[in-house]
This record gives C-alpha cells, sequence and structure tokens, in this order.
C-alpha cells in the first residue's frame, strides 16, 4: 500500500490509502458510498448527489464524496438520519420516472438502481401522476441499445465518449425531467470502445444488442480471462452458463480492471470475440476427415512423427507458455524444426493508441521468451525441407498473406492438434480437437512484456483435452506441471522468485528490474 | 419543459452568410475556448434563419471543432433558441414555480382555446407562435410573457388578449 492517512469513519477509526476519494478509499476497506455518477477512469461529476456525506469539521453540512479526498483526520458521518434521508429522497427522485421494468430489464440482477433501491430506499412510490415517457430500444449504433426511460443521467456513458474515445457521440438534451441521453441525428456511435458504455451503465438504459435477452444476469458464472483477441491481453470476465439440458457456453465478455494492461475497458471486437469460443471450432478429432477416437489419432499420428525425417513443429501465436514449452519438448525430441511463423494474425495498420493492437495474437511475446523463431526465412526453409507438418492450432492460411504456402503444403502430410476448425485441419491427415482459451489456464506475455496468468473458466461436458495434454499423448517428454515450471523458470529466471501463490494478480511487468519482483 | 429533442432538418445547408461570418470570426478571438461559441454562434444562426434548424447545429459543430451532440445539448437546453420555425409574433410564457403559481396555465389554456396554438405550435395564419420556457428572471411580477423580446408583467388573460389584438 502507498501511503496512508487515518480518519474516522461513524466515529470508528479507520486507515486508507491516501490521495483517493472517499468513495475509492473506503471500498477498499469495505465500507460502501453510494453513487451512480462517479466512475474511477471518468472522474468525479457530482451529478448524481447519492454519494453525499457529512464532515464534522464545520464545512457545508454536506459533501459530495466523490469530490471529497481523505484527509488525517477527517471525520466523515455515513449513517446519520440526515444523509439516510437524503439517500432516500435521490432514490425516490430517480424512481420517479423509471419504468420499473426488472422482470424484462437485462441489467436486473447487476443493477445498481435495483441495488441501492433494496438498500437506502425500500419504499412505496407516492407519485400518483403519469411517468414522462421517453425513448424505448433506440439503436445508438456500434451494437448499442438504449432506453431513456431507465436512465438515471448520470452521464458516465456522454463522459466516456467525451473523455476517453473522444468521439463525442452522446449527449444529454433537453433540461429537467425531460432530459435523455441521444445521439445527434445522423451521427450515431461510431467507434471501436463503444460497448463499454453498456459495462458503465449503473442500470440498464445502456444493453448490447449481441447480449439482450440472452441470459438472466444470475444465471451466469462470472470467471476471470484474458482476451486473447490481440496482443493487448485485456482483462475480461468470462460470463458463461450451462443452460438445464445444454453445454457450458459463453454468453459474454466483459472488461475486468487492470491497472496494468487495459484499465477499465475492452475494445468491440475483443468483447465480441467470445463468438469464436463458441462458434467454428473443430468438434471431433478426425482421421482422414472422418471421427475416430482420440486412441485411434494418435496411433497415427505417432508412426506419422516417427517415421518423419524431417517434421515442422508449428505453433500458433495464441499457445500459452506452458504449451509451448511442451511442444517445443517433442519437437527437440523428435529432432524436428519448430516454428512459431505467424504472420498472418498481424494486420498492420489496424491497432490504435489505446488498446487495439495490429498483432491479433495473445503470446507472440512468449516465441521469444522461449527461444522459438517466427521468421518467414526459417519458416520457408523449413517447409521446404519438411516431410510433415505438425500445426498446433497456428491458423496460417488466416490471411492472404500465407496464400503463398498454399501449394507447398497441398503436397504435405499435415497433423493438426486445433480448437478450431480451419483450412489446415481440414485437409489434415490427422486433426486432434482440443480445448481453447476459455477451457484451459496458463501463462501469456503481452505486446507490453506483462506476463499474465488465467485460468480455465468454461468446463464443457465432453471436454476435450489440453494441447499438452495430446503432446504427451504424442511422446512429448515435457509435459508435466513439475517440468514445464523448471523450463519456464529457467527460460524466464524471475518466475523463479516468486511463489505461485504470491503471483501478482495484476501480472508480472517483465520490463521492471527483476529485483523487484524477489519476495524475500 | 417540452421535449426539444426532435430537430427540424431543412434540407437545405446551412451557413453564415457574410455578416455573420464576419461576426462569428470577430467574437471567436473573444474567448479562451472555441466551444464558448456554441450560444453565440446559435444566436447567430437565429438571427439568420429566425430558427435553427438541424443542420445549423452540424455546422455550428463542425465549425467550432466540437462534438454535434455538445452543440445540441446547449440548443435544447436554453428554450431562448426556437427549434422550429417561429410566427411573426413568437410568444414565451414562463412556467417556472412563481409564474406557475400565479396562474400561467390559465393564459397557455387561453391561447389554445381562442388561438388554437399549443405550446411548440404555431398558428395556421402564421401569426403567432407560442412557447413554453424556463425561468424569465422576473418572479416578483409574475406571471409574466414574453412577446417578441419583450417582457410584459403580471400578465392576466384581459392583458393578454389587449395586447395581442394590438400585434394583429
Amino acid at each position: 500500500m502507498a501511503e496512508t492517512v487515518k480518519l474516522f469513519v461513524n466515529g470508528q477509526e479507520v486507515e486508507v490509502e491516501s490521495g483517493k476519494n472517499l468513495i475509492d478509499a473506503f471500498k477498499v476497506i469495505g465500507v460502501e458510498i453510494p453513487h451512480f455518477c462517479y466512475h474511477p477512469a471518468l472522474g468525479a461529476d457530482g451529478n448524481c448527489r447519492m454519494c453525499l456525506v457529512g464532515i464534522e469539521d464545520g464545512r457545508p453540512p454536506l459533501v459530495p464524496a466523490c469530490k471529497t479526498p481523505v484527509a488525517e483526520g477527517l471525520k466523515v458521518q455515513l449513517d446519520t438520519e440526515k444523509i439516510k434521508k437524503i439517500q432516500h429522497d435521490v432514490m425516490e427522485l430517480e424512481l420517479i420516472n423509471h419504468p420499473t421494468d426488472c422482470p424484462v430489464c437485462d441489467q436486473a440482477g447487476e443493477c445498481t438502481l435495483q441495488d441501492y433501491y433494496m438498500t437506502y430506499d425500500h419504499q412505496a412510490s407516492r407519485m400518483r401522476v403519469p411517468q414522462v415517457l421517453k425513448g424505448k430500444k433506440m439503436d445508438f449504433g456500434c451494437g448499442v441499445i438504449h432506453d431513456q426511460e431507465r436512465c438515471v443521467l448520470c452521464a458516465r456513458c456522454v463522459r466516456f465518449t467525451r473523455l476517453i474515445t473522444k468521439t463525442g457521440e452522446l449527449g444529454i438534451v433537453n433540461r429537467s425531467d425531460e432530459a435523455r441521453v441521444t445521439t445527434f441525428p445522423g451521427r450515431k456511435l461510431d467507434n471501436r470502445y463503444a460497448l463499454n458504455v453498456v459495462d458503465l451503465c449503473p442500470v440498464g438504459a445502456m444493453t448490447s444488442k449481441d447480449f439482450r435477452f440472452k441470459q438472466r444476469a444470475w444465471f451466469l458464472s462470472r470467471s476471470s480471462g484474458i482476451c486473447h483477441g490481440c496482443a493487448k491481453g485485456c482483462n475480461i470476465f468470462i460470463d458463461h452458463n450451462r443452460e438445464k439440458g445444454g453445454d457450458d457456453r459463453i454468453y459474454r465478455f466483459r472488461a475486468r480492471h487492470n491497472g496494468l494492461v487495459n484499465g477499465y475497458f475492452i475494445c468491440d471486437a475483443g468483447r465480441l470475440s467470445y463468438h469464436q469460443e463458441n462458434e467454428g471450432r473443430l468438434g471431433t478429432t478426425r482421421l482422414a476427415g472422418k471421427d475416430c477416437t482420440i486412441d485411434e489419432a494418435v496411433e497415427t499420428a505417432r508412426r506419422k512423427i516417427e517415421n518423419a525425417r524431417k517434421p515442422l513443429f508449428l505453433i500458433s501465436p495464441n499457445c500459452t507458455l506452458e504449451q509451448m514449452i511442451a511442444i517445443k519438448g517433442l519437437a527437440t525430441a523428435r529432432k524436428g524444426r519448430v516454428s512459431g511463423y505467424s504472420d498472418s494474425y498481424i494486420m498492420e495498420g489496424d491497432g490504435d493508441d489505446f488498446l487495439i493492437r495490429d498483432d491479433k495474437s495473445a503470446n507472440r511475446a512468449g516465441f521469444a521468451a522461449l527461444g522459438i523463431d517466427t521468421t518467414l526465412e526459417a519458416f520457408r526453409l523449413a517447409l521446404n525441407e519438411a516431410d510433415l507438418l505438425v500445426n498446433f492450432n497456428n491458423d496460417l492460411l488466416r490471411s492472404e498473406a500465407s496464400g503463398t504456402f498454399t501449394e507447398k503444403l497441398s503436397a504435405l502430410t499435415v497433423i493438426a492438434v486445433s480448437s478450431h476448425d480451419n483450412t489446415l485441419t481440414r485437409k489434415a491427415t490427422v486433426a486432434f480437437s482440443v480445448s481453447s482459451y476459455s477451457e484451459y489456464g496458463g501463462t501469456i506475455i503481452n505486446q507490453d512484456q506483462i506476463l499474465q496468468r488465467f485460468t480455465a473458466a468454461v468446463v464443457k461436458n465432453d471436454p476435450v483435452p489440453n494441447m499438452i495434454e495430446v503432446v504427451r499423448l504424442l511422446g512429448g517428454p515435457v509435459t508435466d506441471d513439475v517440468t514445464i515450471t523448471k523450463a519456464m523458470q529457467d527460460a524466464i529466471p524471475v518466475l523463479a522468485g516468486i511463489e505461485a501463490t504470491a503471483f501478482p494478480t495484476a501480472g508480472l511487468n517483465l520490463k521492471e528490474k527483476e529485483t523487484d519482483h524477489v519476495t524475500a | 419543459m417540452s421535449d426539444r429533442s426532435h430537430l427540424i432538418f431543412t434540407g437545405k445547408p446551412f451557413q453564415f452568410d457574410a455578416e455573420r461570418d464576419a461576426e462569428f470570426e470577430y467574437l471567436v478571438k473573444r474567448y479562451p475556448s472555441r466551444e464558448s461559441m456554441i450560444l453565440p454562434a446559435l444566436w447567430l444562426t437565429q438571427e439568420q434563419e429566425g430558427w435553427v434548424p438541424g443542420e445549423a447545429i452540424a455546422y455550428i459543430a463542425d465549425r467550432i471543432g466540437t462534438f454535434a451532440s455538445q452543440v445540441y445539448e446547449a440548443a435544447t437546453f436554453y428554450t431562448m433558441y426556437n427549434l422550429h420555425p417561429v410566427g411573426r409574433n413568437h410568444i414565451c410564457i414562463c412556467r417556472t414555480l412563481s409564474c406557475w403559481l400565479r396562474g400561467k396555465q390559465e393564459i397557455v389554456d387561453y391561447l389554445a382555446n381562442e388561438i388554437g396554438i399549443r405550446p411548440g405550435e404555431i398558428s395556421e395564419d402564421g401569426q403567432f407562435s407560442l412557447e413554453e420556457v424556463e425561468c424569465l428572471g422576473h418572479c416578483g411580477t409574475a406571471p409574466v410573457v414574453q412577446i417578441n423580446g419583450e417582457f410584459h408583467e403580471n400578465m392576466d388573460v384581459e392583458k393578454l388578449k389587449q395586447l395581442l389584438s394590438g400585434l394583429r
């Protein structure tokens, strides 16, 4: 913890981090100050009045907690009758024109307004006049659907487009009870981060077209994960559910805060990339295009690898360090070549200066850390000499750039170990179906040299094996946790000084001096 | 306050005429940031056209270099900007607390029944248009009616009748 200050909450002395406002500082110690408009990434706006607290030092009787920094000796009152009355009144005002359509609202179950109603309000409506009617299911563009009646006018979404994306599509027009969030006609949301307003919205005013009406929030299991959409490695929540009679399935990704990597946000492409975890998968293990048991596939594949004079092992830049180590071990044992060539994953010029990167793979930096060659020259040379290609999930032909290999590939025997169906699995003699990143755990390094760990989120009814298990079945000598961990520590020495349980949740910055990480 | 968010687009491109253009460039130097020009630019538009069409809001945003949503916010917040064509005589009735308590509704009802215009509307002959506006700042002499920019205090239906007959 950084510097701390001591202050009083409801007469009780507490110690909190300095430099924060009351909301953030108290949240860490488990004291909630209700608020709608404040968000750490968007700053204090002070418009919702829900966070008003009392300070016993001769200041005005009430101050907004979002705009009040912690200070030594501050006496903060959160539970006086006056504060409760104000929270009660603010809630009553918020709910005057709220449609209270919770049963059909996507936000129900994760709605600030619902939660605060139960905690701070809990009264019957006294309104006997018609409510103000506003726009429903307005298509704001970029997959954002807006309901003006549910809105509490906290302006988080408006501030997001003005301060973060700097595109400013949203605004609050009119005033008083007619005020509403909208876009200027003909200038809808048009930025690559727009769906973050759905996360930011404390109520059900902003919903995602992609997620609407698919699941109730309380059915979803929220697992932590890392987006594999690009080399940024943004932290996400993987919200998934196994419906009765169905299989475990992902329904959405949401941004998960990590100050070291992505802050509070993720891009829309990454958010929607969960579809690729549900669809387009290589469902079954196949031998010459026909479904087969894994034993049959292993037998054939082992024979082919053993008989090959110059096998080439091609690795996906999305593989974890653990998987890469296992594959490298197999290649070394079989005297084969290893390549991480994957230029087809790079979309030159697509990245920006916020979160999106040109490189659409999650662990390219892992190749460098493990000394796996990724150059086109080496790959071409190896491919020309090879009599067998064992491809580990590398979607080599995903872009035009790799079209030059088609001819050579068509003459080559291919064994595919793949989570997804692609051109290489279709032409493979043997194709192993393996798990994808939402179903396994591992370690990856992002483009900024932040090493992160993630764990399995989704457990399928009929789980397919992790790639490492297939490597083991194919005779790979480095497939158990202990050996892999040892190999990883050899490649990245700083890891040796860190207990697995003490691994920093935000990840490890490999650019920093090693001594910074030693937890002696 | 009524919903003012429905902008009217004329289908014709908007730009300042030479006089307003010069005025805009003169005014812009007076402010520390270009965003400050939103309100003056809306006034210039209203001076030129009599009202503020949707195209003008986009024009102002682009000219200033700010978001259209921000100009849209200001134009819909302030009732002094007409977001639709107004009659030869534009009547604004204050609807804020003091005026409401002192009988603004009788005047609004009179106009609806006798002239046939509700807030936000224009009479068929184009003579009159009506808008309910927020506080005009003359609470001590409520209710207040503003006709073509001139204030008329302590109003009632009788006084309004006389005023309107003088305008016909």
